[in-house]
């Protein structure tokens, strides 16, 4: 077996977390090593090193590197960007500052304008005008443009955005710029709307247009540093980078287009959930990751999370496919305060990583939902982060008496409680929302959770809820990496061309799909993906005519579209319309807003063997809780050394090394596949 | 059963729950796109009294009218005694304590061991409520009876069965049906949400605790607002600012005076001073005023917390202040007076609230925005007589706030709303928009500079046109504050042939023709401070940004 290692790294704020798979013998194990933020590639290279040593692999066995980065996030939310330039219609230019118009801060009297990242004066007219129809009102005149380059030239831009009215319908003018300034100006960047988000509504699709141009050199520097490294030692993986669709794609693809990249976070998460549920064979999940500052969930039907065509990142949105997810300001570092009313609150404001928790000793004077569980003793003060950190419980304990028991009259076990009580309303209503907006019940629902946090809050989120199964999963701190390891290439086209869905329509319809699915065999071939693990997947956005907004309809592998297949297709958005909406019109036109292909590019999965439990005792001992209002020795138990054959009872806590789970009283929990822990509710 | 402040929070937070389940459950099962694209709608939860506790709503006009409305028909109309569990109760008449008639207002009580513990309310801005025009947005009505169907407080619902002599009398007296009725039915289905949400709360704290819980919660929003103005110095506060006119007395002015009181933990709005209501459908009744006046100060209350989570807004806040508004002015509009356009009056209050407020808490207050719903429609008539029609409503401006510029072209005060993609118009009727771009010039000069206002242009494709708008602020100009200039003027102008000549800001029904252009500028906000303390370099860059011309630099901030 030729290269026979796949590893996964998720390179987050703090750490880079590694999964590693051996084909050769089906083991999965992880690794974490500190993130090197000036250059996040020499931390990669650092983890793969040491888990090889660890695990006895050389560099020359790893044959994929599955590569999460947050390096076009966190560029834009630091405003690390190239200089700028958008061309626009002439009489547009201002579009990108003008927004929507919606406010969300509706008392606010000061507010922050959204973030323009192209500023005005750099923001250049060019004279042209497409129809809707994708007719030409006014053509482009290449000997008009010398002006517009001295103009261009005089913003010493580093990367060129072109958003042209209509350039979904007909990106003649937008290609004709760009083929020109590559005459003009050659090794200039250039980011064209037709190719990154050929989809209608001008606004959003200058937006992304405009974020994937100014992270093109920025994502380019990173890619060239990475490549550097590989080919030190032998280490010469074929590399792929994770996407916001759940996918990953090549280092040509995230190079030409990093805005794919911007919302890739909770890709690993969602990839994880979906492979956990086919592995347990619960299909139907809420996935729950809770972290430092924020808890993010996601609904998992049929062992896959659902995809929507828009997200955005510091309030600019970015259409493009990204995996749906709810996120509240709610975590470990959620502080809880009581306000001048009497009322207590937990969050949004959260301590962060810096100064932290009140625990963590480094000046944080806040109390925080970790402390609360400090407190109580569900965490150990000597057993954080598997004791390379040690928590400060009598500094804590004062905290809370001071900011929460004292203002409410309450004793700190009271106070920390509450603390908890709270959050986990709060929780479990973002769950609650997040199933009722899609006309689901909890009740045909599991809990996965996961993220460092989740734990210590599954069981009575769940109780709250009235779910009566919770599913704690391997490593939870590393999720997001285990996820990554079982990806494939995907690939997402979209083109906008608002059409009737009637047979008239069709051969406009066939021509559009045989357009996209040529573009994504070839970007497929192109990556290397043999034909036999190819596939094309067609979808619609749909709406009735008069309708302002659209669902997503699966039209699966279709190739030459008929008549039949447009009815099927017509009688899946009534379907799905009544589903979601509780009604439809099947008297009523519909139309085709935009038509879509997902290309995917299997990439092989080995077969992972089950973990092994360590050989050492799984009850490590007791420890004192503050449960039904008192003090009380309950159970602790190694979560690595753990035999299928052992039952724990809550109230009971399950320790591993970066995570602490709390199995509340009425609980039971055992081991499941994939080496889960599954707690179901007794009473 | 004693509740500690634990259980308080819990509970709180489940009815703010409950009002977002009824929230998605409107936006799920509503059929217009008023509801799904403007969010024109509103949720909420009120105590077995009336009073709401907790509510889910985007629109500052909706925020505290509600409330009035319920206890209003309470009051007067329903008598609680025979306002049974299922029985549902709508009703959109301004003189029975609604706003307009547009929005119609359904409620339901809920009930646990026989004790009535909470009501549940739904309110939707319908597409039509039959009358003068297509959308019930008549800008020459003179009367209500010209503005839609009047539905007195009744019961659509008794003892959980349609009343189906209201259905249909309603389906026989609007437009559009089918939407209205749809739209109507999911209003009822979020209230059984609504109700459930309840139960399942009630199951855990028995009808007591759920009274006791929205007392203190209502208590609660109380002693923090009793806080925030006890904070601010005692006086008594006045501010003048007018509208242009009704559309009917063309030139007249209409002045809203606001005279503020703060005393100790109070505060009285004496509205005396503003004009008596007018012939146009430029009134409110008193259910819009208070929202207007209660939005000004939770804003500036607000505004002065430190922490990231504002005070809790709910009924509790309304209770430490009093409006007083003369019977027959234009705050406190009486039948038959026409009242569609109420907006343009609560958007010219919340302007002299705001006046008003800058001399309490000139911190926090911002100088004037627009002040303004730019509404347009066109209806544009193909040679075959086929016919499409687009509402569109712009914004301008916001006012320089003492700490920071204006925002250009930020949905400011008592609207708050989404424009329409210029592509999306573009490729459902005969319209092209030939430029949406800044308006240079039109935010007030100050040290802290007003927000710009924009300009939006209209070519109609289509053999013919009807045009239609609705927008005020082209003679009163959005005020500066602390020596800041005033913003710029609106205009609106016909393009025919090359010639331009100026459209009145209210016009029903003007025709054009293909190739004719209609131009809109709207007024950007209010400058902040004087402008020769502007920082030099924050004015060498609005010049360079083509915010300022160099004329207006060197006229305004020399």
């Amino acid at each position: 077996m030729s290269r026979p290692v796949r590893i996964a790294v998720d390179i987050g704020g703090t750490f880079t977390d590694l999964q590693i798979l051996d084909a050769r013998t089906g083991a999965v194990v992880a690794w974490k090593t500190p993130t090197t933020p000036e250059d996040p590639s020499i931390g990669l290279l650092t983890g793969v090193k040491e888990a090889a040593l660890r695990f006895g692999f050389t560099l020359a066995d790893v044959g994929l590197l599955l590569h999460g980065t947050t390096i076009a996030t966190n560029a834009v939310l630091e405003r690390k960007l190239a200089r700028g330039v958008l061309l626009t219609t002439a009489g547009f230019e201002d579009v990108l500052e003008i927004t929507r118009h919606f406010r969300r801060d509706v008392y606010g009297l000061a507010p922050d304008p959204f973030p323009v990242l192209v500023p005005r004066d750099r923001r250049l007219g060019v004279a042209e005008r497409m129809r809707a129809d994708g007719s030409v009102e006014t053509a482009l005149d290449e000997a008009a443009l010398a002006g517009l380059l001295a103009r261009l030239d005089a913003t010493q831009a580093e990367a060129v955005a072109i958003a042209l009215l209509h350039a979904y319908a007909n990106p003649a003018h937008e290609v004709a710029l760009k083929a020109w300034l590559a005459r003009e100006r050659p090794g200039l960047p250039v980011s064209i709307s037709s190719e990154i988000s050929p989809e209608i509504r001008e606004y959003e699709r200058s937006s992304t247009t405009v974020l994937n141009a100014l992270l093109v050199p920025v994502v380019k520097a990173y890619l060239e540093k990475l490549e550097a490294r590989l080919g030190e030692g032998g280490f010469a993986p074929l590399v792929f980078l994770v996407q916001s669709n759940g996918g990953v794609c090549s280092l040509r693809t995230a190079a030409e287009q990093p805005a794919r990249l911007l919302l890739s976070g909770p890709s690993g998460g969602a990839l994880a959930a979906g492979r956990i549920a086919e592995l347990l064979g619960k299909p139907n999940l809420v996935a729950v990751d809770m972290g430092g500052t924020s808890y993010d969930v996601s609904v998992v039907q049929e062992n896959r999370v659902g995809v929507v065509t828009q997200g955005e990142i510091d309030r600019l949105p970015v259409r493009l496919p990204m995996v749906e997810m709810r996120t509240i300001g709610a975590g470990g570092g959620s502080i809880g305060s009581v306000d001048a009313g009497g009322r207590l609150t937990v969050g949004p404001r959260s301590a962060g990583a810096r100064p932290g928790p009140v625990a963590y000793a480094r000046g944080g004077t806040e109390p925080t939902v970790t402390d609360a569980n400090l407190a109580l003793g569900r965490l150990d003060p000597d057993y954080f982060l598997g004791g390379a950190m040690k928590l400060d419980m009598p500094g804590t304990r004062a905290a809370i008496a001071a900011k929460v028991g004292a203002p409410l009259g309450l004793s700190t076990e009271a106070a920390a409680l509450g603390i908890i009580t709270v959050v986990n309303a709060n929780l479990g209503a973002a769950v609650r929302l997040s199933l009722f907006e899609k006309g689901l019940d909890p009740r045909d629902f599991a809990l996965l959770s996961f993220g460092g946090a989740g734990g210590l809050h599954a069981t009575d989120v769940a109780t709250e809820m009235g779910i009566n199964e919770v599913v704690f999963p391997r490593e939870p701190g590393t999720l997001s990496a285990y996820g990554i390891l079982f990806s494939d290439l995907v690939q997402d086209l979209a083109r906008s061309r608002l059409l009737r869905a009637d047979a008239a329509a069709l051969p406009a319809i066939g021509a559009v799909v045989a357009e996209l699915r040529a573009e994504a065999d070839a970007r497929l071939a192109a990556d290397g993906v043999a034909a036999d693990a190819r596939e094309i997947l067609v979808a619609a956005d749909m709406r009735y005519h008069g309708q302002a907004f659209e669902l997503l309809i699966p039209w699966g592998d279709v190739g030459t579209p008929d008549a039949a297949m447009l009815a099927a297709l017509k009688q899946r958005f009534h379907a799905m319309h009544k589903q979601r909406f509780s009604y439809d019109s099947p008297a009523e036109a519909v139309e085709i807003v935009t038509l879509r292909v997902t290309a995917i590019g299997r990439l092989p999965k080995p077969e992972a063997a089950e973990a092994v439990p360590a050989a050492r005792p799984a009850l490590k001992g007791s420890r004192r809780v503050w449960e039904e209002h008192a003090w009380r020795d309950i159970p602790v138990w190694d979560r690595e050394a753990l035999p299928p054959e052992d039952i724990i009872t809550g109230p009971a806590l399950v320790e591993e090394p970066f995570a602490t789970h709390y199995i509340s009283r009425g609980w039971t929990a055992t081991l499941g596949a994939a080496g889960a822990l599954i707690a179901r509710r007794t009473a | 059963m004693a509740l500690g402040p634990i259980e308080i929070e819990v509970i709180r937070n489940a009815l703010t729950a409950a009002a977002a389940e009824m929230d998605v459950t409107v936006w799920r099962t509503s059929r217009s796109t008023i509801v799904r694209e403007l969010l024109d709608y509103s949720t909420a939860v009120f105590d077995a009294a009336g009073n709401n506790v907790a509510q889910s709503a985007r629109i500052p006009g909706h925020l505290n009218s509600m409330s009035h409305f319920l206890r209003e028909i309470l009051d007067k109309y329903i008598d609680p005694d025979t306002w049974g569990p299922d029985d549902v109760v709508i009703s959109n008449d301004p003189y029975c304590g609604g706003q307009h008639l547009p929005d119609i207002t359904a409620f339901k009580p809920v009930f646990v061991d026989g004790r009535r513990i909470a009501f549940v309310g739904t309110l939707c801005h319908h597409i039509d409520v039959g009358g003068l025009a297509a959308g019930s947005y008549a800008a020459k009505a003179i009367e209500i009876f010209q503005e839609g169907l009047r539905i007195p407080p009744v019961k659509l619902i008794e003892n959980g069965k349609r009343n189906e002599g209201i259905w249909a009398m309603i389906r026989q007296n609007i437009r559009k049906p089918d939407l209205l009725l749809g739209d109507l039915t999911s209003q009822i289905a979020s209230l059984d949400v609504g109700a459930a949400a309840l139960h399942r709360l009630a199951a855990r704290y028995g009808a007591d605790g759920m009274m006791e819980a929205s007392a203190r919660i209502l208590d609660m929003s109380e002693a923090a607002m009793r806080a925030a103005i006890g904070a601010m110095p005692d006086g008594t506060y006045e501010f003048t600012d007018f509208l242009d006119d009704d559309g009917i007395d063309i030139g007249k002015p209409i002045r809203l005076h606001v005279s503020l009181k703060v005393h100790g933990e109070e505060i009285t709005v004496d509205l005396s001073g503003c004009s008596a209501q007018v012939t146009g459908p430029t009134n409110a009744t008193l259910a819009s005023s208070n929202s207007a006046v209660m939005f000004a100060i939770m804003c500036a209350s607000m505004s002065g917390n430190s922490g990231d989570e504002a005070f809790l807004a709910n009924a509790g806040c309304y209770r430490p202040i009093h409006t007083v508004a003369p019977v027959g002015s234009v705050v406190n509009a009486q039948f038959p007076a026409p009242v569609v356009h109420r907006v343009a009056v609560t958007h010219r209050l919340l302007n002299a609230m705001f006046g008003a407020l800058h001399q309490v808490v000139p911190e926090r207050i911002p100088a004037a925005y627009y002040g303004n719903s730019y509404v347009t429609t066109f209806q544009t008539v193909a040679a075959n007589n086929s016919r499409e029609v687009l509402v569109e409503i712009e914004i301008g401006g916001s006012g320089a706030h003492p700490a920071k510029d204006g925002v250009n072209a930020y949905a400011s005060g008592m609207h708050n709303n989404s424009n329409i993609p210029i592509e999306m118009i573009e490729s459902q009727m005969p319209l092209t928009i030939t430029r949406y771009e800044l308006l240079r010039d039109s935010g007030g000069a100050g040290m802290r500079r007003g927000g710009l206002g924009l300009a939006r242009e209209w070519r109609v494709d289509s053999a013919s046109c009807l045009f239609t708008a609705n927008m005020d602020r082209f003679v009163h100009a959005p005020y500066g504050l602390a020596g800041g200039g005033p913003a710029s003027l609106g205009k609106l102008i016909h393009v025919q042939g090359g010639v331009e000549h100026d459209l009145p800001p209210k016009s029903d029904n003007v025709v054009l023709k293909q190739g004719d252009r209609v131009r809109l500028e709207t007024s950007g906000g209010g400058g902040f401070g004087p402008p020769t303390r502007r920082d030099r370099a924050l004015l060498a860059q609005d010049v360079a940004l083509g915010y300022i011309s160099a004329e207006d630099a060197k006229a305004h901030y020399a």
